[in-house]
């Protein structure tokens, strides 16, 4: 089923940890909610599964408004972060806990907590207490009991957040596989943009309580709306160039350290309406090239560190008052505090505003 | 000196104190127990004797054979264990509101704060409007009036110290279980009682210590056999005319020996109950 916030607003006294949030999540899609720790996602979370009340606004669960539900009655499954197993259950009672409230008979409960439980691959560990189990476990019981009762959708907040590093890369696919096989929708919260990119069927980028972008993970890291987006979403960082356009010269100019031809973009952006003509330039790490000798339209730079990464290397560089990193093959080597050049193509750049930090208007 | 040696008298220094405290917290006790077999002759003589000279019953035949020490028993376990059952069900109730329900945290504070100070005041102090107020309902001598009075007297203690053992319950259990089909209230029985069960047997050890070793209000209101508990009885043995040591060694053995026991048998609760909330 399908899930609409309609201009949701949630106050805790004077705080606003969710204004005007709208979002429509399509049926069976995978939908996940990025954001740093505090941004409103987890509260957007709690607002449809009805540990908490939105001060403003509807909820929808396909067409029913469920404001006023108890969170019993909205037919939806929660995988919290700490994964909330019953400690005095065993794995069993844990995984048939929702089938029992709702006065299923016992032996078809038994069959389909089995059922479920195989599928996750915990089935020869029905008889223990969570507390016997590991983390990786542990999540898949949550898992389990979140999908035994077949809900309207799923709910999960930061669910691989308190897991090891590697089972979380392992769990990544095996829940977006799970999900895609369900084709339950699902409204996901995590901090990680690497959990974002790798599951989502679309993103929701959040910042202070407000919804910044929706859009697949593609359109959110090729046109981020912002400056926050850009750098939240990528890993490492969007690298960022306060600049400012000279019309006289049509160049991108840095004082003291670089200016370029900003012509290429002239058909791309709006350039010429920012207050000032203060800009910030945008790179992505994999845009720049590093180069050894000087390059017209380059920065120049020093190399700071390198950090190899097996198939490719992290170059971190000083230009001017910023550090820049720069994606290179992995053989790349140089002494630090060598000189060098970033180039890159003009097609690739993104351009803010400085004093909004929203994107330029693209043409 | 060498590490070994300054580890074995640090450890000695260490007995020894022990051993000091507890000779002086249970030489009193030692004295009452060889009191309660002692004959009066020996009672009474000038020499103080460390053991009974002559081993007698006659105390024990005397203190319930012929006064009446059972029915007082089965007053004290009457009152004791209906206020305790009705104190831990309103307080752990209470306390419930206190751990989880929304609240400013100004009002959780006052409100847990002032559940604690009613313990503040000296319960002598409240004796006389509690009395007058049991005068008029004509419930003087009754197990009812007790039963409120020693209620009310557990129940801050029981709020504290069952908001404790709520608070140790992660809300995410709790609010999962609300997702999963509970309401609060079956929330609250299928999830955190059977989790804070250990913490109840521990409140409800404390409640029966406490009330079983009441005197006050025992005294003040009560006067007869029917609801006089046995604090109250083995004060009864000090009278006008005479100082009846032995029977009093008795009865006291008798009073502290089921409390004793069940002590005993709950002493892991105990001890988690001293400690709740000191680690995480």
């Amino acid at each position: 089923m399908d899930i609409t916030y309609e201009h949701v607003t949630k106050q805790f006294g004077d705080v606003a940890a969710l204004s005007d949030f709208s979002l429509h999540v399509a049926d069976g899609e995978f939908m996940v909610m990025l954001g740093p720790s505090g941004c409103g996602k987890t509260t957007a979370l709690r607002c449809l599964a009805g540990l908490e009340r939105p001060s403003i606004g509807l909820i929808k669960i396909g067409q029913r408004v469920v404001n006023n539900l108890e969170p019993r009655d909205r037919d939806v499954s929660l995988v919290f972060q700490s994964y909330a197993l019953y400690p005095h259950m065993s794995v069993r009672d844990n995984i048939m806990y929702p089938l029992r409230i709702r006065g299923m008979a016992k032996a078809e409960r038994e069959r389909q907590a089995q059922e479920v439980a195989d599928r996750l691959e915990i089935g020869n560990l029905m008889d223990r207490r969570p507390r016997q189990l590991s983390g990786g476990q542990r999540q898949r019981v949550a898992l389990a009991r979140a999908i035994v009762r077949d809900p309207a959708c799923f709910l999960m907040d930061e669910p691989l957040s308190n897991l090891d590093a590697k089972l979380r890369v392992h769990m990544r696919a095996e829940l977006k596989h799970l999900q895609k096989s369900l084709g339950t929708t699902t409204l996901y919260v995590t901090h990680d943009q690497a959990e974002a990119m790798t599951m989502a069927d679309r993103v929701a980028v959040l910042s202070n309580g407000v919804l910044l972008q929706v859009g697949t993970i593609d359109d959110i890291y090729r046109h981020p709306i912002n400056v926050f987006v850009a750098t939240f979403v990528g890993s490492p960082s969007m690298n960022l160039l306060p600049v400012s356009f000279e019309p006289a010269s049509c160049q991108l100019v840095q004082a003291g350290l670089f200016a370029m031809d900003a012509a290429p973009l002239l058909p791309r952006f709006q350039i010429g309406a920012a207050p000032g003509d203060q800009y910030v330039l945008g790179v992505r790490p994999e845009d720049f090239a590093v180069s050894l000798e000087s390059r017209p339209n380059s920065i120049p730079a020093e190399i700071y560190a390198i950090e190899p990464m097996g198939n490719e290397a992290l170059v971190a560089v000083d230009a001017g008052d910023a550090r820049l990193i720069a994606r290179a093959a992995p053989t790349f080597q140089a002494p630090i505090g060598t000189h060098c050049w970033l180039t890159f193509e003009p097609s690739t750049v993104h351009l803010f505003e400085s004093a909004s930090q929203k994107r330029v208007e693209e043409k | 000196m060498s590490y070994r040696l300054r580890n074995i008298l640090s450890s000695l220094a260490k007995y020894v104190a022990l051993a000091v405290i507890l000779v002086i917290v249970l030489f009193p006790i030692y004295w009452m127990v060889v009191t309660g077999f002692k004959n009066r002759l020996e009672l009474t003589g000038t020499q103080p004797t460390w053991f009974p000279q002559i081993f007698t019953l006659d105390n024990y035949f005397k203190a319930f054979g012929g006064r009446a020490f059972p029915q007082y028993m089965v007053n004290s376990i009457i009152v004791v264990s209906t206020s305790t059952v009705l104190s831990l069900i309103a307080g752990s109730l209470a306390a419930y509101a206190l751990a989880r329900f929304p609240m400013s945290r100004g009002f959780r504070n006052n409100m847990s704060f002032w559940i604690l100070s009613t313990r503040m005041v000296p319960p002598i102090v409240t004796i006389i409007p509690i009395y007058l107020l049991f005068v008029n309902l004509h419930w003087l001598n009754s197990y009812r009036a007790l039963i409120i009075v020693y209620t009310g007297f557990a129940l801050p203690f029981t709020t504290w110290m069952m908001r404790a053992f709520i608070q140790e319950v992660p809300v995410d259990l709790e609010e999962a279980a609300l997702v999963d089909g509970d309401n609060r209230l079956t929330a609250f029985f299928r999830i955190v009682l059977p989790l804070t069960a250990p913490g109840m047997a521990a409140t409800a050890v404390f409640s029966i210590v406490v009330l079983w070793n009441e005197f006050i209000f025992a005294l003040i209101l009560a006067s007869t056999s029917k609801a006089i508990t046995l604090p109250v009885g083995v004060s009864g043995l000090v009278s006008q005319y005479e100082l009846l040591w032995g029977e009093m060694g008795a009865a006291g053995t008798v009073v502290i020996l089921p409390i004793l026991i069940f002590s005993l048998s709950v002493q892991r609760y105990l001890v988690r109950g001293l400690t709740v909330g000191a680690i995480k």
